[in-house]
């Protein structure tokens, strides 16, 4: 029973990869369908004194559809599901199991950390791709490159979100507290994006990258939030190891 | 094993541990008595590295990975059955390097059926009774063969035959490994450590071996039983000149306190013949931890 079959037997046994893989592929196979028939759901609803006219859909709107969709209430389930394999002070008999038995203490967040981020990369790719088969499908090919390029910059922000929360979990030792916390800090970022100059160098603008690209966003607008999400995701490892190693003051 | 020296650790102001000099022996199981909030799992945390000291020194003399320690209550990931989180604790030790897969599974097995678990072992632990978390964390304790055990409270949480079964445990690991014990019942420290501490408001009142504390708080005394009238015989037999002071208790009790057992045994029964009393019984006191707790800390 290593650390890693651990964080498997953590996925598998308590249907966490249930959650995340339901929420992606499930956004998955609704955005597309949803871009593709608005226009006639609205249609049907419209009443005589007034008429919504939207024109017709295209394949990026089928992978944009996806992505409002699931970046929010995606992130949401990756936060929980971070937390409850980082945060492992949260009960604090199993923590001192770990901590009696494991030195130096990084090496108890690292499967944990491993783990997590990929099961939320694994779970948003495999979203990503039922979204592109379907708008395919439903609206035409969407190109390829910036399908990839977009799902690349995603897996880069779902490895800052699940740095972020092992910080914030070292720091804050309680599931829900880790939770709360660092959702706090992904609503900030956006807040803080209102301001243009600063918007392209948040880590948080990466996830909407695949909405982006696909729809004629140029690549070189990502280079700075990829810079400081891979540059902020060392660091917060880095807090994660050192404050997991603090004993009780 | 273990050394101590003016260990301090504060709460604000308050004083969880004032000045422990603790010494426990390589080998030996010391038991760490003392009531609840006298500083015993803060003591035991600090050895074990998950709190820091205010002030002192500690010495341990042992590696992370050769260290185990129980939690009073201890808890598992609820969706590992025992086994598996007992080869979870075997592989997070360093002596797992040095097993074959067949070695680990043996010993994983062994410990599992010394904590009587074997039947229990393929359950999930989330469906574990208190007592049984208690025995799967002996094992996991154990599993490893550490030189140094640090036990929190290991039995308190059990039913009278889980406590005879943990300290049963206890007694066997005397000669392989060192055992801290830290218990507030005093009879099971007593049955099962050869080395003491009275740990009593952060203080450490006494440290050393069982035989020195009880001998040295030994005072000759009798506990007699009367059928009735222990008021008349006790203030009869205060009146000899061998008896220091007699006293009557509920329940027909009569304690003697005397200047030597020796004496006792020539005298005793003639000056209770004398007094024409019904004697149920008598007997020697015997020097309990509890008395000998309760005198340094009264």
């Amino acid at each position: 029973m290593s650390p890693w079959r651990l964080e498997f037997l953590r996925l598998t046994r308590t249907k966490k990869w249930v959650a995340l893989v339901g929420v992606y592929v499930g956004f998955g196979l609704m955005g597309p369908l949803s871009a593709r028939y608005t226009k006639q759901i609205l249609a049907r609803v419209s009443t005589n004194g007034a008429t919504i006219t939207m024109p017709d859909p295209t394949p990026p709107d089928g992978i944009a559809q996806f992505v409002s969709n699931a970046s929010q209430i995606g992130t949401l389930v990756v936060v929980i599901v971070a937390a409850g394999a980082l945060a492992f002070d949260a009960i604090p008999e199993m923590g001192v199991f770990l901590r009696t038995r494991v030195s130096p203490t990084w090496k108890i967040l690292v499967p944990r950390m491993v783990v997590s981020f990929l099961a939320a990369a694994g779970a948003f790719l495999l979203g990503t791709g039922v979204a592109w088969y379907e708008t395919w499908a439903l609206l035409g090919a969407p190109s390829a490159v910036p399908v990839l390029a977009g799902a690349g910059l995603g897996v880069v922000f779902l490895a800052f979100v699940v740095a972020l929360t092992s910080a914030v979990a070292q720091r804050m030792r309680s599931v829900l507290g880790t939770v709360m916390t660092s959702l706090v800090v992904l609503i900030a970022m956006p807040l803080l994006g209102l301001a243009p100059a600063i918007a392209r160098w948040l880590p948080t603008s990466l996830a909407n990258a695949l909405a982006d690209l696909p729809a004629g966003g140029k690549m070189n607008d990502y280079w700075p939030a990829l810079g400081v999400s891979v540059a902020a995701t060392i660091l917060l490892a880095w807090a994660a190891f050192a404050s997991a190693g603090r004993r009780e003051a | 094993m273990i050394h101590t020296r003016g260990l301090v650790k504060r709460y604000g102001k308050h004083a969880a541990l004032d000045g422990v000099d603790l010494e426990v022996p390589v080998g030996s199981v010391y038991g760490l008595a003392g009531p609840n909030g006298a500083g015993k799992t803060t003591l035991l945390g600090i050895l074990a590295g998950l709190r820091k000291a205010t002030e002192g020194e500690v010495t341990v003399e042992a590696e992370t990975g050769e260290v185990a320690v129980l939690s009073d209550t201890p808890r598992f990931d609820p969706w590992l059955t025992g086994r598996e989180v007992v080869a979870l604790a075997l592989t997070l030790s360093s002596a797992d390097d040095a097993m074959t897969a067949h070695e680990r599974a043996e010993r994983v097995d062994e410990v599992l059926s010394q904590s009587g678990l074997t039947d229990a072992a393929p359950r999930r632990c989330g469906g574990y009774s208190r007592g049984m978390l208690q025995r799967l964390g002996i094992a996991s304790t154990l599993v490893a063969r550490p030189s140094l055990i640090l036990l929190d409270e290991p039995a308190s949480a059990l039913d009278p035959q889980g406590r005879r079964e943990v300290l049963d445990l206890i007694t066997t690991l005397r000669g392989h490994a060192t055992v801290l014990f830290s218990s507030h019942i005093l009879g099971d420290v007593q049955e099962v450590c050869d080395t003491v501490g009275i740990l009593h408001h952060g203080r450490l009142l006494f440290q050393g071996p069982l035989s020195d504390l009880l001998v040295g708080r030994a005072v000759p005394r009798y506990e007699l039983r009367i059928r009735a009238g222990a008021d008349a015989v006790a203030g009869s037999l205060s009146r000899e000149a061998w008896v220091r002071s007699a006293t009557a208790a509920e329940g027909g009790v009569v304690h003697v306190e005397v200047t030597s057992l020796a004496d006792a045994e020539r005298h005793l029964a003639g000056a209770l013949a004398a007094t024409g009393a019904s004697v149920v019984s008598m007997q020697p006191e015997e020097v309990t931890l509890e008395r000998a707790f309760l005198e340094l800390t009264s």
